[in-house]
């Protein structure tokens, strides 16, 4: 009659049951509103082209940009002697063989056009050697000073078809994205930059300020950095032009 | 998702760890809630009833409706107690409770046993919300060194000091700060409440002890 009341707890695995139920439900909340889980930002390297030394058109002092390799590039295949438009005229095979590896019944057979053939192929082999020669020297030169490995791999700033105003906008915004760091969103400064005709900084002087002392002095510690690095302007005077720093690019002012 | 994925076999451990914490204190402060407030119910409906009722053995028949009542087990455990003190003393002809009172100590030990059975009962797993409650911050904190040790060693190999390398490895390092607070609050703050009730319960059983002492004492001792 009077015997003990049983009490069990068995309440705890319910409670157990229902927290892990919450947590799930938290966590998926979560992750479905992405407060907790914002996208991760992947650094990504620093990949770019150089713009100074870019193949051109027509190039006329420069060369396009060689791999980072000490060694030069393998030469190119020697150009195939191509038949030339003479006459129909038979010509005996033993000959006609080695300069056109075209069909010997086309070849012309008398001993003039023979000639003539033989020392138009003799005059092509020269012209690809001098040219094969001038490309070998240019890559020496290039490998003697060094230029490849200074900044983006062979930009000098001086070859054909490069701006000068390209290549200190490429080494600032390399710098700017070790120094960026702002308190305001969307910060814009423009800054002119003075560079001697040695490549030495000479002044620098922010035109426009968007009140972001933080970024400004992100820009100033850019413009530091990079100034180590500025080679000597291809014109060999002094260089002036204006930048527009924000925390993303750079883009180019006014130059003078 | 990418900032936990992202972190260290040590801060992920640690995060393992505090959400366990975790599931298991809301697991016991749900199982607390549901039984205090139980308690605090039927005792308040058992206490009616017992001051309304004139005799025990009604009472007694009637005491599994108040079963998750710690005022029904003392109830019950002093009742038993003095029936067999009643039955030991008819069947010795004399009268133990009215000669020297032995018979109100062991009643009145039979019910100091149920309290503290009842109270330790109440207070089961209280311990296990005082430790997530004061660890869980500390383990959190360890997850966060540990996490920062090894984002700037990473700064340190990659040779950027910039904010975008720096920022992505402190934040993987403060969510285990963040989720070891996460476990700790509500696990002081349930410890707290159910200490205050635990508290308002014992009072409650030591009344009830004296009550039922009283009434023994004033039915059963003279007789």
């Amino acid at each position: 009659m009077t015997s003990r009341i049983e009490k069990i707890d068995t309440g705890i695995s319910v409670g157990f049951v229902v927290s892990a139920v919450i947590h799930l439900a938290v966590f998926l909340l979560l992750l479905w509103s992405g407060r907790i889980f914002p996208q991760k930002q992947t650094i990504q390297e620093a990949y770019y082209v150089d713009v100074v030394t870019l193949p051109v058109a027509k190039p006329q002092s420069g060369i396009p940009a060689q791999a980072e390799s000490e060694e030069p590039a393998p030469l190119p295949a020697p150009k195939k002697a191509q038949p030339l438009p003479l006459p129909p005229i038979n010509v005996p095979k033993t000959i006609a063989k080695p300069i056109q590896p075209v069909k010997a019944e086309s070849l012309p057979k008398n001993a003039e056009s023979e000639a003539f053939a033989e020392r138009m192929a003799r005059l092509e082999r020269n012209s690809e050697l001098r040219r094969e020669e001038a490309i070998l020297e240019k890559l020496r030169s290039k490998i003697k000073t060094g230029a490849s490995k200074i900044g983006a791999p062979g930009a000098g700033g001086a070859e054909s078809g490069s701006r000068y105003s390209d290549y200190i906008k490429s080494r600032l915004e390399d710098a700017l994205k070790l120094t960026t760091s702002y308190t305001t969103k969307n910060p814009e400064v423009t800054v002119r930059i003075t560079i001697s005709a040695d490549g030495k900084l000479l002044r620098m002087k922010v035109e426009r300020s968007s009140g972001d002392a933080t970024f400004e002095l992100a820009v100033r510690r850019a413009i530091d950095l990079a100034s180590e690095k500025f080679t000597p302007p291809p014109t060999r005077t002094i260089f002036e032009n204006g930048f527009v720093f924000k925390p993303k690019d750079i883009s180019n002012g006014a130059s003078r | 998702m990418a900032i936990i994925l992202g972190a260290g076999i040590i801060v992920k451990l640690v995060l393992l760890l505090l959400l366990s914490f975790s599931v298991v204190s809301w697991a016991i402060i749900l199982f607390k809630f549901f039984q205090v407030q139980r308690a605090n119910s039927e005792s308040e409906r058992f206490m009616d009833f017992f001051w309304k009722s004139k005799r025990f053995d009604t009472i007694a028949f009637q005491v599994d409706r108040f079963a998750h009542s710690p005022l029904t087990v003392l109830f019950n455990e002093g009742y038993s107690e003095l029936k067999k003190v009643v039955d030991s003393d008819s069947k010795s002809e004399g009268s133990a409770l009215s000669t020297d009172l032995g018979g109100v100590e062991n009643v009145s030990r039979a019910l100091r046993r149920a309290t503290n059975l009842e109270i330790t009962r109440l207070e089961k797993y209280l311990t296990f919300l005082a430790t997530t409650g004061s660890t869980s911050p500390f383990i959190g904190l360890f997850g966060t060194v540990w996490g920062i040790m090894t984002a700037f060693e990473g700064i340190g190999k990659t040779g950027s000091a910039s904010l975008a390398v720096v920022a992505p490895g402190i934040a993987e390092a403060l969510i285990a700060t963040a989720i070891g607070l996460v476990a700790a609050i509500p696990a002081v703050m349930a410890y707290n409440h159910f200490q205050h009730k635990i508290r308002v319960l014992i009072n409650e059983m030591d009344s009830f002890s004296t009550e039922f002492l009283n009434i023994v004492q004033r039915n059963f001792s003279g007789k």
